[in-house]
């Protein structure tokens, strides 16, 4: 269920939930927050409040998408008349706006010297650093954008954002162990992020999809995906589909699965992570039980339109379905 | 419930209003001698019945388990609250507080996380193809 609304625009926009946002613009425009008072009067009588901007900003966005251009460029005027010129947000918002204006490769680059021109007055607008690797990836050189972002990451540590969409460009160019880093990165700032946890087990899964170790790290990540949220659909359906794989790969019984980890060990494996035993048999056997049992009651409640049940995305519940019915046959 | 809680409240606070007037007419009245049962009576009920008003209507608790709480925001999805913005905009229950990282829809998914990363060109274009279609 997607609603469009503008304050907080739902995590998917398809192209018609796109148009049912940008049909808000006349009534957004025709009613400014800031007053037209003197300056003491306008403070005790205005009617912006921290909301309208977000509104304002998120149906330029919108405008943008739709390719309704003069009401981005009124919502841009707008946003500049209140904010100022050299807002570092206004500034990335305004280059957004210009990349979406240009028609060609060659106009696009002109939007990027723009931004070369501004980072060399302030190299620490981030917002304009991460437009730029923006627009390297729009003209396809995915390679330089994956430089300019490792630059960025080394200046700024810190910024999950930056980690987690150079751990996307690495995983898009198949390159799995920087992509595994770049993640592990985000889950050092944000231990919590079960989706983190997730996507990392995902990226170790499809590192090496036939391998035990890789597949053992898969199952750790997933698992705790799913004790960080106990209804996170993704952290269940890759932990019964993890443990599928596995269980065929797994020793029968204790002593063996030792001395498969100490083999292991022989083998010079490069990360500290392969040092890890397999887990046990019983114990992945368990674990699918579990992520079976709580997927079926999911998938039931969701079909059911149970209060409280509906928040799932429909193609993931469907997914989850089948991958039951699988496991049934 | 909150049909209770308000029901409660509003007799609580006349009570209450009732047993502060009485109490203040008797002293004026009457300097030295003693406050009549009854009022304190009143008084006392007048503020059992304001606190168990102010407890009923009060919001649901949250979960205080991280794993339940972020269950029930992936279960329940964003929902109105019943409020709105002057826009018209309605305010949305708590979401997934690490959307912005753009991690949940996988590898090349077309979530709209990571907006500094926003490709607006790439949407146009995505925009611009259905338009065409539908247009068919």
């Amino acid at each position: 269920m997607a609603t469009a609304n503008l304050l907080t625009p739902p995590t998917t926009i398809t192209p018609p939930t796109a148009l049912a946002l940008s049909q808000k613009a006349p009534l957004i425009l025709a009613s400014p927050p800031t007053s037209t008072l003197p300056w003491p009067l306008s403070l005790l009588f205005t009617r912006e409040t921290p909301e309208s901007w977000t509104i304002h900003e998120n149906l330029l966005l919108a405008a943008l998408r739709t390719g309704d251009d003069a009401t981005a460029r009124s919502l841009l005027d707008r946003l500049t008349a209140r904010f100022g010129g050299t807002n570092e947000r206004i500034v990335a918002l305004r280059g957004i706006y210009e990349e979406a204006l240009a028609g060609s490769d060659a106009e696009l680059e002109k939007v990027f010297e723009g931004y070369e021109k501004v980072l060399k007055e302030d190299a620490t607008n981030f917002g304009v650093r991460k437009r730029r690797v923006a627009v390297l990836k729009s003209l396809g050189r995915v390679g330089d954008a994956i430089t300019a972002l490792t630059v960025l990451v080394e200046n700024s540590p810190t910024d999950a954002e930056a980690w987690a969409e150079l751990g996307e460009l690495y995983a898009v160019a198949g390159a799995w162990g920087q992509a595994i880093f770049c993640l592990e990165e985000v889950l050092l700032y944000m231990p919590n992020a079960w989706s983190a946890h997730a996507q990392l087990a995902t990226l170790h899964y499809l590192s090496a999809p036939a391998s035990l170790p890789a597949l053992a790290l898969a199952l750790r990540h997933f698992s705790r995906a799913v004790e960080l949220n106990s209804s996170s659909l993704r952290g269940l359906y890759g932990l019964k589909l993890i443990a599928q794989k596995l269980i065929p790969l797994l020793p029968q019984s204790q002593s063996q699965s030792q001395s498969v980890s100490k083999r292991n060990n022989n083998n010079n494996n490069p990360t500290d992570d392969d040092d890890l035993p397999p887990p046990n048999l019983s114990t992945v056997q368990k674990l699918e039980e579990i992520a079976t049992s709580k997927l079926a009651e999911i998938v039931r409640l969701y079909t059911a339109g149970k209060s409280g049940w509906t928040g799932f995305d429909e193609a993931e519940v469907q997914a989850a379905r089948e991958l039951l019915g699988k496991a049934e046959r | 419930m909150p049909f209770l809680g308000t029901t409660l409240n509003t007799v609580g606070l006349l009570f209450l209003t009732h047993a502060v007037y009485s109490a203040h007419e008797h002293t004026a009245t009457f300097t030295h001698a003693a406050l009549p049962l009854d009022v304190t009576f009143e008084l006392l009920v007048s503020i059992a019945m304001l606190s168990a008003g102010i407890v009923l209507s009060s919001p649901d608790l949250k979960p205080i388990q991280w794993s339940q709480w972020a269950a029930k925001i992936e279960r329940g999805g964003r929902h109105g609250e019943g409020k709105w913005t002057r826009e018209g905009e309605e305010l949305l229950s708590e979401g997934d507080p690490y959307a912005f990282l753009g991690l949940d829809k996988g590898i090349g998914g077309k979530g709209e996380g990571r907006r500094g990363f926003w490709d607006v060109r790439g949407k146009r274009k995505e925009y611009a193809e259905w338009a065409r279609e539908g247009a068919k």
